[in-house]
């Protein structure tokens, strides 16, 4: 016998009551229709400005997570892309140009005057995606005494962000972050 | 019209979610049968529904190269599972013990039924042990019978590590097989 052949002499299929899919199915449709309700806007959206907003943007994605909304770009009549909104959770941020709104990137001004600061389901991991995609960690991951763990990174332009999540404590088996959905 | 693939569907359920109900009466009786191999039927029945709320919150990150939806799904269903090892344990013995108990009805009182009543436990031992990466992509090939190419996708893996987890797992396996293997499941 090959030794495949051993484990799969294990396989035992599982007997389901007729109505076992109906129960998944009304699960999922529940999902959905929470999701197709429509959203409250957040009353509040910082405007970020950047240098390069194309660059910003595929940034902001592979180290943050944030997904660009397509339908909100802004371009000029000459192709120029001039404003465009990111989301993550329930927030959005705009990324924008500079100019005559008067804010400007860390990269020309040389200093961040504000920081923004995001929950995140799972810091952990959120934290190695924005190494891998080469964000500068200004703070290192760790435990605060408030009940926090966070770091903070700086992105492509050197606008600064702060990454947390709450800790919760779990009797008997010591500290556990918040588990994130699975 | 021909029928839209899944990766159609699934991009169509951005603008429109409730298009996602497709991808659950294409694919939910299979990823229902394995979940319930896995864990049986009661807690597979609650999984189900579960992994398709999942991978609906997550279908912005379905690589729209693939083919099917079934490997991701499946990769969705492992990582629900390890919340489930130690149903999934009993399981496994549970069966362990009726394999060995038919092969012993089969051939009565022959050295055979011997060996199958002490091995077949031995290998619910031995994939139990095996560490969680190489005993799912064991289980994904040899139960719900995937390629390499559909369990790196479900794992998220380069095709080249599938093959040294299933190299890995079939060492462990084969040992059990052969004469110094036996002694050690007889002892």
């Amino acid at each position: 016998m090959k030794p495949v052949d051993l484990a799969r002499k294990l396989r035992r299929d599982a007997a389901f009551e007729p109505a076992a899919l109906d129960r998944g199915k009304a699960v999922l449709m529940a999902a959905i229709r929470r999701e197709a309700e429509p959203k409250r806007r957040p009353t509040i959206v910082p405007q970020v400005p950047y240098q390069d907003i194309r660059a910003a943007l595929s940034f902001l994605e592979r180290a943050f997570g944030f997904r660009e909304i397509p339908t909100a770009r802004f371009v000029s009549a000459d192709g120029e892309l001039l404003h465009a909104t990111v989301e993550f959770g329930n927030s959005l941020i705009g990324v924008g140009g500079q100019g005559h709104h008067g804010a400007i990137s860390p990269m020309s001004g040389g200093v961040e005057s504000q920081f923004i600061s995001v929950q995140v389901d799972d810091v952990d991991a959120h934290y190695q995606r924005a190494v891998a995609a080469g964000a500068r960690i200004a703070d290192e991951l760790r435990d605060h005494s408030w009940g926090e763990r966070t770091y903070w990174a700086l992105d492509l332009e050197g606008h600064r962000w702060r990454f947390g999540q709450p800790i919760v404590e779990v009797p008997q088996s010591g500290r556990r972050r918040r588990p994130s959905e699975h | 019209m021909s029928t839209p693939s899944d990766t159609e569907v699934i991009g169509r359920s951005l603008d429109q979610p409730e298009a996602f109900g497709l991808i659950y009466d294409r694919h939910a009786a299979t990823v229902l049968r394995f979940l319930g191999r896995r864990v049986g039927a009661e807690v597979a029945e609650g999984l189900v529904g579960e992994l398709f709320r999942i991978a609906f919150e997550r279908r912005k990150t379905f690589d729209a190269s693939r083919a099917s939806a079934l490997p991701w799904l499946y990769g969705i269903g492992s990582n629900l599972l390890l919340k489930h090892r130690r149903g999934e344990a009993r399981r496994l013995r549970a069966s362990a013990r009726m394999v060995a108990a038919g092969e012993a009805a089969d051939r009565r009182a022959s050295a055979a039924a011997l060996d199958a009543r002490l091995l077949f436990p031995r290998v619910a031992d031995a994939i139990e042990a095996l560490p969680d990466g190489e005993r799912e992509a064991l289980l994904l090939f040899a139960w719900e019978d995937l390629s390499y190419q559909s369990v790196a996708e479900a794992l998220e893996l380069p095709i080249g590590t599938v093959r040294s987890r299933l190299n890995r797992a079939r060492a462990q396996l084969r040992e059990l097989l052969e004469p110094g293997g036996e002694k050690r499941v007889r002892s």
